[in-house]
C-alpha cells in the first residue's frame, strides 16, 4: 500500500515534471520515432562519386544498404531551460508577408530573352494574372531583395502594429498599417491559461497572447464557458466586416498554382475566441472537392497556415457580434488563382 | 562564270589560309561546306576532272527556301551541271548532305535535311547519274556554315551539298 | 445548438428581429490568395561529433539550395534566426520560428562514423505547431552526401507541396563547346542541379538527343559515328555503347524508350521520308508505325505505354498528334498559331510539353493531352526540347542565344511558368533528358 502510494507519488511527480519541463509534447507524438531508412550504400556512393573522367561512370546505385539498427534517439527531452535570449514580446507575429516582393520575371520573358535577369537565386516570380487586387495595392511594401536583414529586423523588433483591416473599409486595400495596435474593447484575453494547462503550450515563456497552439481542451476552457454567458450576438456581420475577414485571410493564403493542390477546394472549420484568435486545435478539414488524398492534405495545410498566420493577435471582428463569428467555415477555392 | 568562280575561289583560299577559319569564307562559291568525309578541295580548279573544279566551277550546292525541299530553277541549273560532271567522271561517288537553318527543332530539321538531300539525289538520278553512286546524309541544323542569326545566313545554311567521296573502287 | 439558441434570443431582444441572427457558422469563401515562396528555416544540421561538422554544414546548404531552387520556397537564413537548434532531440520553440515568419522548419542532425554518414531530420509546420510527417533517417557513405541532401530535400518538398520530389535525379545532356560552325558535342550526365558532371562520350562525332531509359540505367542517343545518324544505346553504369539501329541506306534518330524499357520508338529515314518505327530490344524486331510521305518524328510514349505523341507535318507544317502505341489512326491535338514540335508526355500523364514556333520566336509550352489548355511557359529566340522532372512539375530545356556568338545552355522552368532559371553546366548544353527519381 505504502509502496503503491510511493510509486504513485513518484509517477505523479514524474508526470508533473514532464508536464512542466517536457511541456513541449503537445499533440505531437514527438518522441522520436525515427524511421530507419538507409538509402544508399557506401559502395554505391563510392561508385557514384568516382572521378569524373569521361569513361568512368559510376555504377548506378541500386540496392539499399543494410538498414542500420535504429538508434534510439536520445530520449530525454531536455528540459527547456533555455534562457530566453530574446525576450520576444508577446506578439511574436512579425509582419506576415502576404505581399512579398515580386521580382519581375514574367513567366514568358516576353520581349527579350534577357538571360541575365534569370537570377540564380530563388526568384519568386510575379504572380501575374490571378493577383488579387487587394494584395496588389499593398505591394508598396518594398522589401525587395532585403530578405535577410529584413528578417533579422523583424525578428528582433517585432512590429507592434497589427495589419488588421479596418472593419468597414472594404474598399480600402489592406494596408500594412503603421497604426498602433488597437485595443480591443472586449475580449480580455485570459492570460494565465497557458500556465494553468501544463500539457498545452510548448512555450518556455508564458505567452499569454500566443494562442495558436493552445489545444482543444484549453480552447473549451477558454472559449466555452467564458464565452457562453456573455457572448454578445449582435446583428449579422456586415458585408464589409465579412470582406475584411476574407481579405485578411487571403493575404496569408499562399497558393501553389502549379501544384495539384491548386485543383482542390477545401472547407476548413474553426472557432475563434472573443479576441478573434483561433482556438487551439479547432482548425479542421470539413470538406474538400477534387484532388487525391495527398493534394487535399496539402491544400488543407495551406489553408490552415493562412488562418493561423494571419490571425496575428486576433482577427479584427466586431466584439459585439461575437456569436456571429465564433464558429467559422472557410472555403478556400483556388479556381481563380489557378494557371489556366 | 567559271572565271568569276575561280577568282572567288582564290580569294577564298587565301582567306582560309590567312585565318584558318572556314566561317570566314563568307559562303560564296568557295569552301567545301562539307561536314563529313569528302576529299576536300583536291586538285586544281583549272583541271575539269578535279574535285576543286566540281566544287567551285560546277557548284557543289543548292539552296532551299524556308522549310522547303523543292529544287529551285537555279538549283536545277547547278544540279544539271553536277549530273554532267558526275557522268563524265564516273570514278566518283558522292554523299549528298542536307542541311537546315537554326530556326527549327532538332529532330524536324534532321528530317528536313534528309528531304533536301534526297531531293538532290533524285534529281541527279533523273539526269542519268546512277543511284548506287549517291548516298544521302542529313545534318539538320548541326553544321551551319554561316553563323549569323539573319536570313542572309539562314539562306546559305538551307542547303544540300554534293560531297565527292572518292573513287568508286576506293 | 445552445449557443445558437442563445444567440437567437439575444439577437431578438437586442434588435427585435430573430432573423438578424447568424444561422450556423459564419461562412466565408476565399478565392484570392498570394503566390509567393514559402519562407522556411533550416538551421544547420546538428553535427553529432566535431568530425561531422563540415558534412552537416554542406548538407544543410544543399538542402536549402534544392528547396529555394524550386521557386516555391524562400530560405530565412541563419543570421535572422532567433532560435538555434543545438540538440536535434530538443523540443521545438515554435515562437522563435514564428517570430521570424518561418512557416516551415527543418531540423536535423548528422553523424559521421568512418565513411558512413547518418542524417536524421524532421519537418515542422511552425504555425500549426505540428510536425509534418515523421522523423526520417538516411544512411550512406560520406562521398554520397549530396544525394543524401537531395533525398532529405525531396522529403521536405513532398511533405509541404504534396508533389513527388525530384532532387535526387540526374540529367543526361549534350555538352557543347566551340562556335556555331565548329561545335563539339559530347554526352554528359550530371545531378539535376548541375553538380557532378561526367562525360559519357568524346566529341569525335556528333551526338544528339540522349534519352534515359525508364530506370535511368541506359541512354539512347543519336550518333554520327558511322558518318550517318544512327541510334546508339549506352549503359550508364559502365559507359559501354553499341549501335542499336543501323540499317543500310537509312538514317535513324529521335529514339525514346517505352515505359516498359523493352521497346524503343524512333524515326527512320528512307529515301527522304521519315516515319516512326519501334524496335523490340529482346527480339530485334522492327515495326513500322506510320507510313506517310510526311515527316513523322519526335515520338514520346504516354506513361502507361498505350499511346504515342509525335510531331508530323502531314497537315502542311509541324503539328502534334497522338496515336495508339502500336500505330493506327492519329489524332491531331495542336491547333494554335504556329508550329509545334518535340512533344513529351509528362510522367504524371496529364500533360504534354512541346516546343512551339510562332512569329519567329520559340516557346516551351504545355497542354493537356487532348490539346486543350495550351500554355506557353517561355519565350526566346530559340527555346527547344523540354524534358520533364520525374514529378511532372518542372521542365528543363535548351535555350540558344542569337547571333554569331550564340550559345546553347540549359534552363528549367516550373509548369506554372514561374521560376525560369539557368542550370549551371561547365560548358554549353542542349538536349537535356531528366532521369527518374533515383532509388
Amino acid at each position: 500500500m505504502q509502496t503503491g502510494t510511493k510509486i504513485s507519488g513518484i509517477a505523479h511527480l514524474g508526470l508533473i515534471a514532464i508536464a512542466i519541463f517536457g511541456g513541449a509534447f503537445r499533440s505531437e507524438p514527438l518522441p522520436f520515432e525515427v524511421r530507419e531508412v538507409s538509402v544508399i550504400s557506401s559502395e554505391e556512393y563510392a561508385a557514384l562519386s568516382n572521378p569524373s573522367r569521361p569513361p568512368e561512370i559510376a555504377e548506378q546505385p541500386t540496392a539499399p544498404s543494410e538498414p542500420e539498427p535504429a538508434e534510439p534517439v536520445a530520449e530525454t527531452p531536455t528540459p527547456v531551460a533555455r534562457p530566453e535570449r530574446d525576450p520576444v514580446p508577446p506578439e511574436p507575429e512579425p509582419v506576415p508577408e502576404p505581399d512579398a516582393p515580386e521580382p519581375a520575371l514574367p513567366p514568358e520573358d516576353a520581349a527579350t530573352p534577357d538571360v541575365d535577369r534569370v537570377a540564380p537565386e530563388p526568384v519568386p516570380t510575379p504572380p501575374q494574372d490571378a493577383r488579387p487586387d487587394v494584395v496588389e495595392q499593398t505591394e508598396v511594401a518594398p522589401e525587395e531583395g532585403a530578405d535577410i536583414p529584413q528578417e533579422a529586423q523583424q525578428a528582433t523588433a517585432p512590429e507592434q502594429a497589427t495589419d488588421r483591416i479596418v472593419t468597414e473599409a472594404v474598399e480600402t486595400a489592406p494596408i500594412r498599417s503603421p497604426r498602433p495596435p488597437r485595443t480591443r474593447p472586449t475580449a480580455p484575453t485570459p492570460t494565465p491559461v497557458a500556465q494553468a494547462e501544463p500539457t498545452s503550450e510548448p512555450e518556455p515563456e508564458p505567452a499569454p497572447d500566443r494562442s495558436t497552439a493552445v489545444d482543444a481542451a484549453l480552447a473549451e476552457a477558454l472559449a466555452g464557458p467564458a464565452a457562453e454567458p456573455d457572448a454578445p450576438v449582435g446583428p449579422p456581420l456586415s458585408a464589409g466586416e465579412k470582406e475584411a475577414l476574407r481579405v485578411a485571410v487571403s493575404q496569408c493564403w499562399n497558393v501553389d498554382v502549379g501544384g495539384r493542390s491548386s485543383q482542390v477546394v477545401v472547407t476548413v472549420g474553426m472557432s475563434l475566441d472573443q479576441s478573434g484568435k483561433v482556438v487551439g486545435n479547432s482548425v479542421r478539414l470539413i470538406d474538400s472537392q477534387g484532388g487525391n488524398d495527398q493534394s487535399v492534405q496539402t491544400a488543407y495545410q495551406a489553408a490552415r497556415r493562412a488562418i493561423l498566420r494571419c490571425q496575428k493577435d486576433g482577427y479584427d471582428l466586431p466584439a459585439e457580434k461575437y456569436a456571429q463569428w465564433r464558429d467559422i467555415e472557410m472555403t478556400f477555392n483556388p479556381e481563380r488563382m489557378r494557371i489556366k | 562564270m567559271s572565271f568569276l568562280n575561280k577568282f572567288i575561289t582564290v580569294g577564298a583560299l587565301l582567306a582560309l589560309a590567312a585565318c584558318n577559319d572556314p566561317s570566314q569564307l563568307g559562303g560564296g562559291a568557295g569552301g567545301s561546306g562539307s561536314a563529313g568525309g569528302g576529299i576536300g578541295a583536291a586538285g586544281s580548279v583549272s583541271d575539269p576532272t578535279s574535285v576543286a573544279y566540281f566544287q567551285q566551277a560546277v557548284g557543289d550546292r543548292v539552296l532551299f527556301a524556308v522549310d522547303q525541299s523543292t529544287i529551285t530553277p537555279q538549283g536545277q541549273t547547278t544540279l544539271d551541271a553536277q549530273a554532267n560532271w558526275l557522268i563524265r567522271n564516273g570514278d566518283y561517288t558522292a554523299v549528298i548532305e542536307g542541311h537546315a537553318d537554326e530556326k527549327g527543332t532538332r529532330e524536324y530539321n534532321l528530317a528536313l535535311g534528309a528531304r533536301r538531300a534526297n531531293a538532290v539525289r533524285e534529281y541527279l538520278v533523273s539526269r542519268g547519274v546512277s543511284g548506287t553512286r549517291l548516298r544521302t546524309v542529313t545534318y539538320g541544323k548541326e553544321r551551319p556554315i554561316e553563323i549569323c542569326s539573319e536570313e542572309s545566313c539562314y539562306a546559305r545554311n538551307r542547303r544540300a551539298v554534293t560531297v565527292l567521296a572518292g573513287g568508286l573502287t576506293g | 445548438m445552445k449557443k445558437i439558441l442563445a444567440s437567437l434570443l439575444l439577437g431578438a431582444t437586442l434588435f427585435s428581429s430573430p432573423l438578424a441572427a447568424q444561422d450556423g457558422p459564419l461562412r466565408i469563401e476565399i478565392t484570392e490568395g498570394v503566390i509567393e515562396p514559402l519562407p522556411f528555416a533550416v538551421p544547420g544540421f546538428v553535427p553529432e561529433s566535431p568530425a561531422a561538422a563540415s558534412q552537416a554544414e554542406q548538407l544543410t546548404r544543399v538542402i536549402a539550395a534544392d528547396l529555394t531552387g524550386t521557386g516555391l520556397f524562400r530560405e530565412i537564413t541563419a543570421d535572422a534566426h532567433i532560435g538555434q537548434i543545438t540538440d536535434f532531440s530538443a523540443p521545438i520553440q515554435y515562437a522563435d520560428w514564428k517570430a521570424i515568419n518561418a512557416q516551415a522548419l527543418i531540423t536535423g542532425s548528422v553523424g559521421v562514423s568512418g565513411n558512413r554518414v547518418t542524417v536524421r531530420f524532421r519537418v515542422w509546420d511552425v504555425f500549426s505547431g505540428a510536425e509534418l510527417g515523421s522523423g526520417l533517417q538516411f544512411v550512406g557513405s560520406t562521398d554520397g552526401w549530396r544525394r543524401m541532401a537531395h533525398k532529405v530535400a525531396d522529403q521536405v518538398y513532398s511533405r509541404i507541396t504534396g508533389e513527388g520530389g525530384y532532387f535526387d535525379s540526374r540529367v543526361v545532356f549534350v555538352s557543347e563547346t566551340g562556335p556555331k560552325d565548329d561545335r563539339r558535342k559530347r554526352l554528359a550526365i550530371m545531378d539535376y542541379d548541375g553538380a557532378n558532371v561526367q562525360y559519357l562520350t568524346d566529341s569525335s562525332s556528333i551526338v544528339l538527343a540522349p534519352r534515359f531509359s525508364p530506370r535511368g540505367d541506359k541512354v539512347l542517343y543519336t550518333s554520327y559515328e558511322s558518318g550517318f545518324p544512327h541510334i546508339h544505346v549506352l549503359d550508364v553504369g559502365n559507359v559501354q555503347q553499341r549501335v542499336l539501329e543501323q540499317s543500310e541506306g537509312t538514317m535513324s534518330f529521335a529514339p525514346r524508350f517505352a515505359p516498359d524499357g523493352q521497346t524503343v520508338v524512333y524515326s527512320l529515314e528512307q529515301g527522304g521520308n521519315t516515319d516512326l518505327y519501334t524496335l523490340d530490344l529482346a527480339s530485334g524486331n522492327r515495326t513500322r508505325l506510320t507510313n506517310a510521305p510526311s515527316i513523322e518524328t519526335a515520338p514520346s510514349y504516354s506513361p502507361d505505354g498505350a499511346q504515342i505523341v509525335f510531331e508530323s507535318d502531314r497537315s502542311g507544317n509541324q503539328q502534334l498528334y497522338v496515336m495508339p502505341a502500336r500505330g493506327g489512326e492519329a489524332r491531331r491535338i495542336s491547333f494554335g498559331q504556329g508550329r509545334y514540335g518535340t512533344p513529351v508526355w509528362s510522367p504524371r500523364g496529364d500533360m504534354i510539353a512541346f516546343t512551339k514556333q510562332n512569329n519567329g520566336r520559340f516557346h516551351i509550352g504545355v497542354m493537356r493531352v487532348d490539346g486543350s489548355e495550351e500554355r506557353l511557359l517561355t519565350a526566346s529566340f530559340l527555346d527547344e526540347g523540354p524534358t520533364w522532372a520525374p514529378n511532372g512539375r518542372v521542365l528543363m530545356f535548351a535555350r540558344e542565344t542569337q547571333g554569331a556568338a550564340g550559345r546553347s545552355s540549359l534552363y528549367s522552368v516550373d509548369i506554372s511558368g514561374r521560376n525560369l532559371r539557368p542550370v549551371r553546366t561547365p560548358d554549353g548544353g542542349s538536349d537535356p533528358s531528366w532521369s527518374p527519381l533515383q532509388q
